[in-house]
């Protein structure tokens, strides 16, 4: 509630002179922070004791401070002195600390006994764990144990996660659920750049006059960082481009609103790029100091078979092979293919080719979430390597995360099937700096990357997996195709460990589910988009006998009889864990802060070098690992230079035909996060949005007299299912196109959604597939 | 013989001139035609494009002074209206009765402003496309009634108890149909003190105030089915 | 009844000196930015002499490099 607190003119003479002050120095020093001004407008916790944490949701990593009351978190506001958010949160983040506290908490593991569950100590639970892991791999062999984790795990979860698979027992089946929303993101930065993660960060939003969002949502899916974007509006007049599939919030707070056909983005990029040439506003000195120009293999397929593998192979072209390529990219071709107008590519064209407008480009599912996922990524690196618009303040292609961690667990620790800490395992050198560090012969860890998300599913189902111990994730609802492997997990001899802090469906597929510490129960960091490494204390008591991921890991370990790797006390495991992780990473390229700094500061940017995070990386005035006395260096390849990549349009695995007539795009809303089961257990969020829906264009609700509300029929080749309508309400798909949020548990609209994958990534693609709409 | 080769060199001109200059005639033609499918003008969502409209003053209503003298409060806001939600009344005597708004009522109710002659603030309206008024809200010209009324006005929401958390952002305890955009009665001298938002420059106010109640009954909280 | 705001550039390293020695000065009211080295001040006096003398103890201060002035009024009491 609002109170005056300008009691008299003096006051307000005072608070004008303050705010001017304050735009003054905004313009002197963009992205400065007065937490203390902030502070004054925020309610003062009477007796809470305010301890900081990054928010427990989404990537952006906002800061925020929970207050604790009586061993309680009993509320939550934005950390003003956090360079994230500076103070504000969503409405997720506000509410955060109530999904604690729902009253199906699981506090006790359950154990599968003759097909019923059985309450057991933590100590049975963890033994039948060990035990059972052990014969698997007596019986089946070593590849037939898994572990799947999450974006969500913090930093030492996934460290001892993949000592333990990886390091000593000798398996690299290691993988996340961040497979199915960052892997495309990983690719892209690779063959760009040789370096996984943004080389800006988020203090671009304060320096750039354009931004254009590439099938994102962000006025939904990252509240936080799109209110920087409109503040940055009032203030200076920036432009808010809004390029997607369909109208959304997004698009009703942009200046311009640009719709293109599902999976032609690929096209339109490819347009920009020819527009920029034609135009001559490459920048040349920039392309021919730091980049070469590649292709590589095209009409790979789309992974939908069993065992399906593919390798790229890369070969250099010349700048003027890839003009003669783009020939087939002028925007008046493409706008046929892709439904935006000659005039609307142009006008995207003409804000990267100008030289005196900064840059940014922002996505995260629309383009990660793609059969074609690293193409696109590169070609929008692309569109920035050529315009010489990358690594300087407010210049900035910007892959955004869904996850809390899937930058720092995910990416820098490196639990993917084909990574390291640091590297590859293919990479003889990168194994054994690992092995070294983890103190395991260097031959327990195999050379060749074994089974990535999907297939690892796919090889539950096939037998040649057998144990797979699930942890922070959810995918009997994320899935693809999700009644296969649903099925996969129910046969014989699969034996199924889930790791979480409510029932879901996929504890209901467990033989053994433990109770897990969340997020401020335990000690842990997470990582941000912006390659933010954020430490949280333990702040509250997890519930009953829930441990934490990290605990459970080292736990079965110590009982699979590695004692000696696992040599953690119980005290301040967290702390020896991250100071371990930080050798694999030590170097100017990817030095991580230390723990004390991370403790006393709002977390910290790596590479962190000399005491101080990177802001800006490849450029040698902000990165300390710039060597080649240039401006830039890109030094993630080995002759420093990105690549300039020429990648076609190909169309997408499944198109709408006569009997299957629409696009099924998936997504989410502001209200939920990832599946639902921690938001829809936080009552407002729940009262707000209740269950999912299906959305229709208002012209083809009213042909197939649909109105909100009523019952619609959605059947792909997967499967079908019923939904309530939602016509002109939180967004609009074209025509021709549907759309349903999949964080509802009673609605798994992934039972309908194809397993098609980008061949590079692996990443499948949830945004593109046929279904027929039917009134029920 | 020369002049033959003149006049046959000049005649190879003109015919190749006449044939290249159609063909590009004809390839102008061509061009001038794209067939493209026409996209109806951009898609608006009437819930959503609400939130951000007036948005552009956000930064002068953060700014704004606040006229202690002249605050509307809560109970005055809700006693001019039937019960929460219905369309006000008009408090004051209106100049015209055949008015549409945007001649008459809009001229103050679009942007609000202090009209000297009610000693008041004029309230922004939300709505200000539709502009046939006085369908919705009509003047007081009478304060006796023809009969009395057993109509109970249920208890209209009360500020400052709207959120879960102390410290957490207020649920909008109101429906939103016909008021979707936020800072009309949020923001400004006329917004009811009780009601008036202490961050207007925030823009994206659903991004942390979320409907109470989509159905319109209670639907509790969430059951595993 | 002068009211000026400023921003305060310290000497490299000062910051928190400077904003200790502005924060003990009578009518001054001072707001460090959290990420760079820079501090808004608000002066707030009575009379103008009040203000001259204010002046001249902010001359003193060593550890300010460059003071600019962005605002200033001369609010009557209210």
């Amino acid at each position: 509630m609002y109170t005056s607190t300008l009691s008299n003119r003096r006051d307000f003479i005072k608070k004008m002179a303050v705010l001017s002050a304050m735009t003054a120095a905004a313009t002197m020093f963009p992205g400065i922070l007065f937490a203390e001004e902030q502070e004054r407008g925020l309610p003062k916790g009477g007796n809470l004791d305010w301890k900081k944490a990054p928010c427990r949701f989404c990537g952006v990593g906002c800061g925020v401070l929970v207050g604790v009351e009586n061993g309680k978190a009993v509320a939550v506001k934005g950390d003003p002195k956090s360079p994230v958010n500076k103070g504000l949160c969503c409405v997720k983040g506000y509410h955060s600390v109530m999904s604690m506290y729902g009253k199906d908490r699981l506090t006790h593991p359950w154990v599968k006994k003759n097909g019923k569950y059985v309450k057991t100590s933590m100590k049975e639970a963890l033994d039948i764990i060990a035990e059972k892991m052990q014969t698997t791999i007596k019986d089946y062999g070593k590849d037939a144990v898994s572990i799947y984790g999450s974006g969500q795990w913090t930093i030492p979860d996934g460290y001892v996660a993949s000592k333990l698979f990886k390091g000593c027992i000798g398996t690299n089946n290691v993988e996340a659920n961040a497979r199915l929303c960052m892997a495309s993101a990983v690719t892209g930065f690779l063959t760009s750049f040789g370096s996984d993660e943004p080389m800006g960060c988020y203090e671009d939003i304060d320096h750039a006059d354009v931004f254009v969002l590439w099938g994102n949502n962000m006025a939904e899916m990252h509240p936080v960082l799109f209110s920087r974007l409109l503040d940055q509006r009032l203030k200076r007049g920036v432009k808010i481009i809004d390029f997607a599939t369909r109208t959304t919030r997004t698009s009703m707070a942009s200046d311009k609103s640009i719709i293109f056909q599902p999976q032609t983005d690929l096209a339109v990029a490819n347009a920009i790029c020819y527009e920029i040439i034609k135009k001559g506003w490459v920048n040349q000195e920039f392309v021919s100091k730091h980049c070469n120009f590649s292709k590589g293999s095209t009409n790979m397929g789309y992974g939908l078979e069993d065992k399906y593998s593919f390798n790229d192979k890369p070969e250099k072209i010349s700048f003027e092979e890839y003009k003669e390529f783009l020939e087939d990219y002028a925007p008046e071709k493409v706008e046929k293919i892709s439904g935006v107008s000659a005039k609307d590519i142009k006008y995207m064209a003409s804000y990267y080719g100008d030289p005196n407008k900064k840059v940014m480009s922002l996505w995260c599912m629309g383009m990660n979430q793609h059969t074609r996922g690293t193409w696109i990524n590169n070609l929008v690196y692309n569109i920035h390597l050529l315009t010489g618009k990358i690594s300087t303040p407010g210049n900035s292609p910007f892959s955004l995360t869904g996850q809390p961690s899937a930058c720092g667990t995910v990416r820098e620790v490196g639990t993917l099937t084909h990574k390291l800490p640091h590297g590859v395992v293919m990479n003889k050198a990168h194994r054994e700096h690992a092995a070294k560090i983890w103190d395991v012969p260097v031959e327990n860890i195999p050379s060749k990357p074994s089974l990535h998300t999907v297939e690892m599913f796919r090889a539950l189902d096939r037998g040649d997996l057998r144990f797979m111990w699930i942890q922070v994730t959810n995918p009997m609802v994320t899935m693809p195709k999700l009644k296969r492997y649903r099925d996969a997990t129910k046969k014989e001899g699969r034996f199924i460990v889930v790791s979480d802090i409510y029932p879901t469906p996929t504890t209901d597929i467990a033989d053994v589910i433990l109770p897990s510490a969340m997020w401020v129960e335990r000690e842990g960091m997470y990582g941000n988009s912006e390659r933010r490494t954020q430490y949280f204390e333990q702040m509250v008591q997890p519930p009953g006998e829930a441990m934490s991921d990290t605990w459970q890991l080292i736990e079965v370990a110590k009982r699979m009889g590695f004692e000696k790797q696992f040599y953690y006390k119980e005290e301040t495991h967290i702390e020896e864990i991250y100071n371990e992780y930080r050798k694999h990473h030590e170097g100017k390229k990817h030095g991580m802060a230390p723990l004390e700094v991370l403790k006393s500061e709002p977390g910290a940017q790596w590479p962190y070098v000399d005491g101080k995070s990177t802001q800006w990386r490849f450029n040698s005035k902000y990165d300390p690992a710039c060597s080649n006395d240039e401006e830039f260096h890109f030094y993630g390849k080995p002759d420093g230079k990105a690549v300039i990549w020429q990648r076609p349009y190909e169309p997408a695995p499944e198109v709408p035909d006569e009997k299957f007539d629409f696009w099924l795009c998936t997504g989410r809303v502001v209200e939920h996060w990832h599946t639902g089961s921690m938001t829809r257990r936080i009552p407002v969020l729940h009262k707000a949005m209740p269950h999912g829906y299906v959305e229709l264009h208002p012209e083809d609700a009213k042909k197939m007299q649909i109105r909100t509300g009523d019952a619609v029929r959605l059947t792909t080749r997967r499967g079908t299912m019923k939904l309530p309508a939602s016509v002109n309400e939180r967004g609009v798909p074209e025509k021709g196109q549907v759309f349903v949020p999949f964080f509802d548990e009673n609605m798994l609209i992934n039972d309908l959604t194809l397993d098609a994958f980008c061949p590079i990534s692996k990443q499948p693609d949830y945004k593109k597939c046929a279904v027929k709409v039917e009134k029920a | 013989m020369k002049r033959l080769g003149i006049i046959s060199l000049f005649a190879m001109l003109l015919i190749s001139f006449i044939v290249i200059w159609n063909r590009s005639y004809e390839k102008g033609l061509e061009r001038a035609y794209i067939p493209l499918e026409e996209r109806e003008p951009m898609q608006i969502i009437p819930s959503e494009e609400g939130v951000f409209t007036r948005s552009e003053f956000a930064l002068d209503y953060a700014k704004m002074p606040i006229d202690e003298t002249h605050q509307r409060s809560l109970k005055t806001y809700y006693n001019n209206r039937a019960y929460h939600g219905a369309p006000p009344s008009i408090p004051h005597t209106v100049e015209n009765e055949r008015s549409m708004g945007g001649n008459d009522c809009l001229k103050c109710h679009e942007n609000g402003g202090f009209v000297k002659k009610w000693d008041a603030y004029a309230p922004v309206t939300p709505h200000p496309d539709y502009e046939n008024c006085r369908q919705c809200h009509v003047p007081q010209n009478t304060k006796g009634v023809f009969k009395g009324t057993n109509f109970e006005k249920i208890p209209a929401p009360k500020a400052g108890v709207n959120n879960a958390l102390p410290g957490s952002p207020p649920v909008i305890p109101h429906q939103i149909q016909l008021r979707e955009n936020c800072l009309a009665c949020h923001a400004g001298p006329s917004a009811p003190k009780e009601i008036r938002v202490s961050h207007p420059e925030r823009v994206n106010c659903r991004q942390c105030h979320v409907l109470n109640n989509k159905e319109v009954t209670d639907i509790g909280i969430f059951i595993r089915k | 009844m002068p009211i000026k705001s400023y921003l305060a550039h310290p000497y490299q390293g000062q910051k928190m000196e400077l904003y200790n020695t502005l924060s003990q000065l009578e009518g001054c009211e001072v707001i460090p930015a959290e990420n760079k080295d820079v501090l808004i001040l608000v002066t707030d006096t009575e009379t103008s002499k009040q203000e001259d003398a204010l002046q001249e103890k902010l001359n003193m201060i060593k550890s300010i490099k460059l003071l600019a002035m962005v605002a200033g009024f001369n609010a009557s009491k209210n």
